[in-house]
C-alpha cells in the first residue's frame, strides 16, 4: 500500500489478495461441506430407509454415501481450522501494514502540527479503530461469500428436484443476502456513527473533568458537571440499544424468511389430499431428495443468521476507516523540490525574524541576527519572552515569519529536512526513547563504536553514572526502564547530538539543574573535541561558554 | 468492598473462586430476574427444538416412504421453528438489556467511586488510563454478560435434554453422544487452558507494541530532526512481524480447541448417520437383517445430532469472552479496592476519641489560629503515610512546607481538601473538629493550586470562572494584572477566548501557573493550598512565578508544599516534614 493513498476497504482487500484468497477458499470448503454433511446424511437416511422398506437393500450401494459423509465431516473440520488460522495470519499482516501506514502519516505531518492529536486519541485510533478495520474481511466479507455460495449449491440441488423450486430460493437468497443486511446496516449505521462520536467525546470530557476534579468539587459544582457526563453515557446507551435492536430484528427476519421458504417448498411440490388431511408429493419429485433439500436449507439458515450482525460491523469498519483517514496527511505538501542539496552551513542570518506557536500565535518579538562559522551566540531574556520559541524556529521546528538566509541564500527553515540534517537542536524538554542507553545514543550516529559512546558520555559527565549501571550501555531507559532525572535526560540527549557531529548546535538551557562540575565538563567538551562550527544557546546562568559569546537580548 | 460482601457466599459454596469471578457474578446477580427469564426461554427453546425434530422426522419419513404426510404434523414442525426464532429473539434482547443495565450501572458506580477517591485516584493510574478502564474495560464485559452467561445454562440444558430424548429411541446413539460429550469437554478444557495462558501473554505483547509506537510517536520531532524516521519504521515493522509470528503460534493452539470440537461434532454426526443408514439397510455387522431403528427415529436422531454439539461449539467460540471479562474485572476491581473508607478498627478508635474529653482546651493556646493539628497522623494498610504532627496556622499566615517525597505532604493537603477521612488525632478549623465542619462551606474557602494546573477543555475565560459567579470585568482585569497574566493574554490572538486543551494550547508551564493564581484570586478563597507549584518549571520561571505568588497572595492564608530547590523566601514560617514529625525552621536561616 502506498503512503500517499487514503485507506478504503477495497484497498485493504487488494493489499494482499493471495493472503486473503486462501482462507476464503478454505472457508468456502468448510461451509459447503457443512451444508453437504446434513444434506447427504438426510438423503442417505431417506434412501436407505426406502430401500429397507422396499427390500432392495442388497442392490443399495451404501459405501459411496458413507464415504462422502465421512469426507464432508473431515473437510468441514479441516477447512474451518485452516480458514481460522490463515485468516488471522492475513489479519495480522493487515495490522502491520496499517500500523506502518499510520506511522507514515505521522512522519509526513509537519512539526508544528505534530501534536494536534492527543496521546489518548491516537492510542484509541491505533488500537480500537485498527481493530474495527482489520476484522472487516473476517466478520463481513467472508460470511457473506459463504452464505452466497451455500445458496448457490442449494439452487443446484433444487434444480435436480423441480425447477419450480428455484424461484422461491432465489427470492429468499435476495432477501437474506441483500435486503436484510442492507436494512440492518441502514438502521444501525446512524447509531454506529453516533456511538463512535459519542465515545470519543465522552472520553475527552471524562479526562477533562477529572483533571479538574478537585477544583470543581471544592467549588461545589462537580455534581452538575458529572451529570453532563452521565447524560453522554445515557445517549451512548440509546445508540447501543438501537444497534442491538437492529441486529436482533434482522436475525428474526432472516429466520422468518427461512420458514417461509420451507413452506413454499411444501406448497409447490405437494398436493393437498382432503380425505386424509395430508399432503402428497406431486409425481416426478423424489422424497429423499426433498429431505436433503430441506435439511440443506436449515443448514444454510445457520450461515445466513450472522449476516445481520456483519453489516453493523461493516458500519463500524467504515467509521474506523474514516477516523484513520483523518490522520492522513497529503504528502504533496512537503518535500518541495529544493534544487541543489544544501552545502555545509557556514552562516545563518535572520531578518525581522519571529518564531511563533501554531496554536496560540505566541512567540518572540521580531529580531535580526547573524552568526557565522566559529561564532557563538548567547540568547538571553526574561522568562516568557519567547527565546525558546525563537530557538525552535531557528531549528526549523516551529513556524516563523521574516527572512532567513543560510550561506547568504534565502531559505525556508521550517520543516526543511536538508537544513535540519545540519542542525543539532536540544529542546527544553528533550525526549529519551524507551530503548537501551546505547540505542538512544546511536540515534545520533548509527555506526558509533562502543568506544565513542563512552567517550561522548564522558564528555557530558554521564560516564561515571553509566559505568555504575549494572547493565552499562545495555540499560533500558524510559517508562519501563530506568528513570532519568531532568539533568541526566538533557545530558543524554546532548550526548546523542554531539555524536551527530552537525555543524550547527542549538541548545536550550543545557545547564538547567546541573552542578557546576558537570557544567564545567560539558563546556570543556563543547570548546574542544565536540566543538560545533556554530553554537547558539539559551541560558540564564553564566558559564565558560558565555565568555566568547555574542550576547543577544531577546 | 466487594470482597467483604462476598465473603459469606464464598464460605457457603466452599469452592475457591477468583475475586474476578466473584465480582462478575455479583454484578450478574443484580440482573437475576432477567437472567431467570432468559433461562426460562432457554427451556422453551429446547422443548421447541425437540418438538421440531420429532415432527420433521415424521414428515420426512412419511414423505420418503409414502410420498405423503399429514398437514397437522407439518404445522407442528413449522410452529416449532417459529417458536425457536421468536424465543431466540427474546433471549437476545433480554440478555443484551441485562448486559446493558449491568454495564451502565457499573460505570456510574465507578465514576462516583473515582469522584470520592479524589486525588487518591491518581495512585491507581493517570486520568487517561482510568478513562480506558471506565469505558473500554466496562464494555469488554458485554460479551460475557450478553452471550457467555446465558450460554452457560444452555450448554448444560440442551445436551441433557437431547440425551434424555435419545434414551427411548436408540441405545447406540445415546452411547455415541454419551462418550463424545465428555471427550469434547475434556479436550476443550485441555487445549483451551493452554491457549488461555498463551493468550494472556499475548495481551501484554500487544500492549508493548502500542507502547513502542506511542514512544516513537512521542519523540517523533526528535527522530525527524535526527533523520531517523526510516529506522524507526523498520523497528515498528520488525516488532509487528515478530508479533505476527508469536500470535499465530498462540492462535494455532487456540483454534485447535475449536477444531477439536468441530472434529468431534462432525465425526459424531457422520458416525450416527452411517450407523442409522446401515441400520436401516439392515447391514450392521452385529445385527444383519434387523433394523434397530425405524426411519422416523433415524431422522429424529439425525436432526438432533448437530444440536447436541452446537451449544458447546458456541461456548467454545465465546470462551475468549470470559477471558476478556476476567482481565477487565481485574482492572475494575483495582479501582473498587482502592478505598478511602475507614477500617472498622479505625472507626472504633474514632468512637473512643469522641468519648474522650477534647484536647481542644490543651492546644487552643492561639486564639487566632485558623487550623490546628493535634497529633494528626494518617496510616494506611499498616504503613504510616503521615507521622503525627501538632501545630497551628493563624489566619493570614503563609507557610512553606518542605520535606522528602513520600512523607505525607500531599496527604496533608488532600486531608484539608476533605478527600481523606481515615486520619488519627485531631484537626480543627477555628474551634470546630474537622469532621464536624460543613464541608461545602469549608471547601468554598479553599483554592487549590497543584503541580499540574487543573484545566477543563474550554476557553481561558471558562476555566478562570470555573464554578464561580461571573465577576465584573474590572475584577477580572484586576486579577489578571495581579497574577501578571494580562501581558501574555493580550498577546494571544483570541485573548481570553483562547481554547485550552489537555495539550495546553501553547502556553508555557509558568503561564499556566499564573492562570491558576488568577483563578484563585477570582474565587475569593482565603485559604490557598499549593502542591509543588514550581516543580517542572525551570529555575528562572519558577522564581518569577513565586514572585508573582508572593504579591498576589498577601493577606491570604497559604500552605505551600515546595521542595528545598524552590525555597519560598517570603513565607512567614517554614515547616519541614520528616518521617519523625513536623519541625519548624527559622525562616531567616534560609532567606
Amino acid at each position: 500500500m502506498s503512503n500517499e493513498s487514503k485507506l478504503s476497504l477495497k484497498r485493504l482487500l487488494w493489499a494482499n489478495p493471495r493472503g486473503f484468497a486462501l482462507p476464503l477458499f478454505l472457508g468456502v470448503v468448510a461451509s459447503l461441506a457443512g451444508v453437504a454433511l446434513l444434506g447427504i446424511s438426510g438423503w442417505f437416511l431417506s434412501a436407505a430407509g426406502l430401500a429397507g422398506v422396499l427390500g432392495t437393500y442388497k442392490a443399495f450401494n451404501y459405501f459411496l454415501p458413507g464415504a462422502l459423509v465421512r469426507l464432508m465431516a473431515i473437510l468441514r473440520t479441516a477447512g474451518r481450522y485452516g480458514e481460522q488460522v490463515f485468516a488471522h495470519d492475513h489479519l495480522l499482516g493487515l495490522l502491520k501494514t496499517l500500523r506502518l501506514w499510520v506511522w507514515d502519516q505521522r512522519v509526513a505531518k509537519d512539526s508544528a502540527n505534530l501534536h494536534q492529536q492527543s496521546r489518548g486519541d491516537l492510542l484509541q485510533r491505533l488500537v480500537s479503530d485498527l481493530d474495527q478495520i482489520i476484522r472487516w474481511p473476517l466478520v463481513v466479507l467472508m460470511p457473506w461469500v459463504y452464505a452466497t455460495l451455500a445458496y448457490l449449491s442449494v439452487l443446484v440441488l433444487a434444480s435436480f428436484i423441480s425447477t419450480t423450486l428455484l424461484w422461491p430460493i432465489i427470492i429468499a437468497a435476495v432477501i437474506h443476502l441483500l435486503v436484510v443486511p442492507y436494512l440492518c446496516g441502514h438502521f444501525a449505521s446512524r447509531a454506529v456513527h453516533v456511538g463512535q462520536i459519542l465515545g470519543t467525546h465522552r472520553r475527552s470530557r471524562f479526562v477533562s473533568l477529572f483533571s479538574a476534579l478537585i477544583t470543581l468539587t471544592i467549588r461545589g459544582h462537580w455534581q452538575q458537571y458529572a451529570e453532563r457526563l452521565n447524560e453522554l453515557d445515557t445517549r451512548q446507551k440509546q445508540a447501543e440499544l438501537r444497534i442491538q435492536k437492529a441486529i436482533s430484528l434482522g436475525r428474526l427476519a432472516s429466520y422468518s424468511v427461512t420458514i417461509a421458504l420451507l413452506c413454499s417448498f411444501f406448497l409447490l411440490v405437494m398436493r393437498y389430499q382432503p380425505q386424509t388431511n395430508g399432503l402428497s408429493l406431486v409425481p416426478g419429485v423424489d422424497g429423499a431428495w426433498l429431505v436433503a433439500l430441506v435439511l440443506s436449507v436449515l443448514a444454510v439458515n445457520e450461515l445466513v443468521l450472522p449476516l445481520a450482525q456483519s453489516f453493523v460491523a461493516q458500519g463500524q469498519s467504515q467509521v474506523g476507516l474514516r477516523r484513520m483517514n483523518q490522520l492522513h496527511t497529503d504528502a504533496s505538501e512537503e518535500n518541495i523540490a529544493l534544487g541543489l542539496p544544501l552545502a555545509r552551513v557556514k552562516s545563518l542570518e535572520l531578518i525581522n525574524w519571529r518564531g511563533y506557536h501554531a496554536s496560540s500565535g505566541l512567540g518572540n518579538k521580531p529580531i535580526s541576527l547573524k552568526v557565522a562559522t566559529h561564532e557563538t551566540i548567547w540568547l538571553r531574556g526574561n522568562s516568557g519572552c519567547g527565546k525558546s520559541t525563537l530557538l525552535a524556529s531557528l531549528a526549523g521546528d516551529c513556524l516563523a515569519e521574516g527572512g532567513a538566509l543560510v550561506n547568504d541564500q534565502r531559505m525556508d527553515l521550517y520543516d526543511n529536512q536538508d537544513y535540519q540534517a545540519q542542525i543539532s537542536y536540544l529542546p527544553q524538554t528533550p525526549y529519551v526513547f524507551q530503548q537501551t542507553l546505547a540505542a538512544n545514543l546511536r540515534l545520533g550516529d548509527e555506526n558509533a563504536t562502543e568506544e565513542s559512546l563512552w567517550e561522548v558520555l564522558d564528555a557530558v559527565a554521564l560516564g561515571d553514572w553509566a559505568r555504575s549501571l549494572p547493565k552499562g550501555l545495555d540499560t533500558l531507559l524510559g517508562a519501563q526502564g530506568r528513570d532519568l532525572s531532568g539533568g541526566q535526560r538533557k545530558r543524554l540527549v546532548l550526548a546523542r547530538l554531539l555524536l551527530r557531529n552537525a555543524p550547527v548546535l542549538l541548545l536550550d538551557e543545557p545547564f538547567d539543574g546541573l552542578d557546576s562540575e558537570s557544567i564545567q565538563c560539558i563546556c570543556t567538551s563543547l570548546q574542544r573535541i565536540y566543538r560545533p562550527e556554530i553554537l547558539v544557546f539559551i541560558s540564564h546562568i553564566n558559564s565558560p561558554l558565555s565568555e566568547k559569546a555574542t550576547i543577544i537580548n531577546v | 468492598m466487594f470482597k467483604r460482601e462476598k465473603a459469606p457466599k464464598k464460605a457457603r459454596q466452599g469452592r475457591v473462586k477468583t475475586p474476578e469471578l466473584m465480582f462478575l457474578n455479583e454484578w450478574a446477580g443484580r440482573q437475576s430476574k432477567r437472567y431467570r427469564l432468559v433461562q426460562l426461554l432457554g427451556v422453551v427453546f429446547t422443548v421447541a427444538m425437540i418438538m421440531q425434530a420429532w415432527s420433521l422426522a415424521n414428515v420426512f419419513s412419511d414423505m420418503v416412504i409414502h410420498g405423503a404426510f399429514s398437514v397437522s404434523i407439518l404445522f407442528i414442525a413449522l410452529t416449532a421453528l417459529l417458536i425457536r426464532a421468536l424465543v431466540s429473539f427474546g433471549r437476545e434482547r433480554l440478555s443484551a438489556s441485562a448486559s446493558r443495565s449491568i454495564r451502565y450501572s457499573l460505570r456510574e458506580k465507578l465514576v462516583s467511586h473515582l469522584t470520592k477517591l479524589g486525588p487518591a485516584r491518581l495512585r491507581i493510574e493517570e486520568d487517561a488510563a482510568l478513562s480506558t478502564r471506565v469505558y473500554e474495560q466496562v464494555d469488554a464485559l458485554d460479551d460475557y454478560y450478553s452471550r457467555y452467561k446465558p450460554q452457560l445454562f444452555m450448554v448444560s440444558l440442551i445436551p441433557c435434554v437431547i440425551l434424555l430424548a435419545m434414551l427411548p429411541v436408540s441405545w447406540v446413539a445415546f452411547a455415541i453422544f454419551m462418550v463424545t460429550a465428555p471427550l469434547v469437554i475434556f479436550f476443550m478444557i485441555l487445549v483451551g487452558h493452554k491457549a488461555a495462558q498463551a493468550n494472556r501473554r499475548q495481551f501484554n505483547v500487544l500492549a508493548m507494541l502500542s507502547n513502542q509506537f506511542m514512544d516513537l510517536n512521542q519523540g517523533l520531532a526528535e527522530l525527524k530532526r535526527l533523520g531517523r524516521t526510516g529506522q524507526a519504521k523498520e523497528r515498528l515493522s520488525d516488532s509487528a512481524s515478530a508479533y505476527q509470528k508469536t500470535t499465530m503460534g498462540v492462535l494455532r493452539l487456540a483454534f485447535l480447541s475449536t477444531a477439536t470440537l468441530e472434529l468431534f461434532a462432525s465425526i459424531a454426526i457422520a458416525m450416527i448417520a452411517l450407523y442409522l443408514g446401515l441400520g436401516l439397510l439392515e447391514q450392521l455387522p452385529w445385527s444383519k437383517g434387523v433394523s434397530p431403528v425405524s426411519l422416523t427415529q433415524a431422522f429424529f436422531i439425525l436432526l438432533l445430532a448437530p444440536e447436541f454439539y452446537l451449544p458447546l461449539r458456541q461456548l467454545g467460540n465465546d470462551y475468549h469472552a470470559k477471558q476478556k471479562a476476567e482481565a477487565a474485572a481485574t482492572a475494575l476491581l483495582e479501582i473498587f479496592n482502592t478505598s478511602l473508607s475507614r477500617s472498622e478498627e479505625q472507626a472504633k478508635e474514632d468512637a473512643q476519641t469522641v468519648s474522650k474529653p477534647s484536647h481542644l482546651s490543651v492546644v487552643k493556646t492561639h486564639p487566632a489560629s485558623l487550623l490546628t493539628f493535634y497529633k494528626l497522623s494518617w496510616q494506611e494498610a499498616g504503613r504510616s503515610r503521615l507521622a503525627p504532627i501538632s501545630n497551628h496556622i493563624r489566619t493570614g499566615e503563609r507557610i512553606w512546607l518542605s520535606g522528602e517525597s513520600g512523607v505525607g505532604k500531599s496527604s496533608l493537603l488532600h486531608l484539608l481538601l476533605g478527600f481523606e477521612e481515615g486520619y488519627q488525632g485531631e484537626c480543627f478549623v477555628e474551634d470546630k473538629e474537622f469532621s464536624s465542619v460543613d464541608l461545602a462551606q469549608w471547601r468554598a474557602r479553599l483554592a487549590w493550586l497543584p503541580q499540574t494546573p487543573e484545566w477543563v477543555n474550554g476557553s481561558i475565560r471558562q476555566n478562570l470562572l470555573l464554578g464561580i459567579d461571573t465577576p465584573t470585568d474590572e475584577a477580572l482585569q484586576a486579577a489578571l494584572t495581579k497574577s501578571q497574566c494580562d501581558v501574555f493574554i493580550e498577546a494571544l490572538p483570541d485573548g481570553l477566548e483562547t481554547k485550552l486543551t489537555e495539550l495546553g494550547a501553547g502556553l508555557s508551564g509558568g503561564q499556566m501557573q499564573r492562570l491558576s493564581i488568577a483563578r484563585a484570586l477570582l474565587s475569593k478563597a482565603d485559604v490557598w493550598l499549593l502542591d509543588e507549584p514550581c516543580s517542572g518549571l525551570d529555575e528562572e520561571t519558577a522564581t518569577a512565578v513565586l514572585d508573582t505568588l508572593n504579591l498576589a497572595s498577601k493577606g491570604k492564608t497559604l500552605l505551600v508544599v515546595s521542595h528545598d530547590t524552590h525555597p519560598i523566601a517570603w513565607a512567614d514560617r517554614h515547616w519541614t516534614l520528616t518521617h519523625g514529625g513536623l519541625h519548624e525552621q527559622r525562616i531567616q536561616a534560609i532567606a
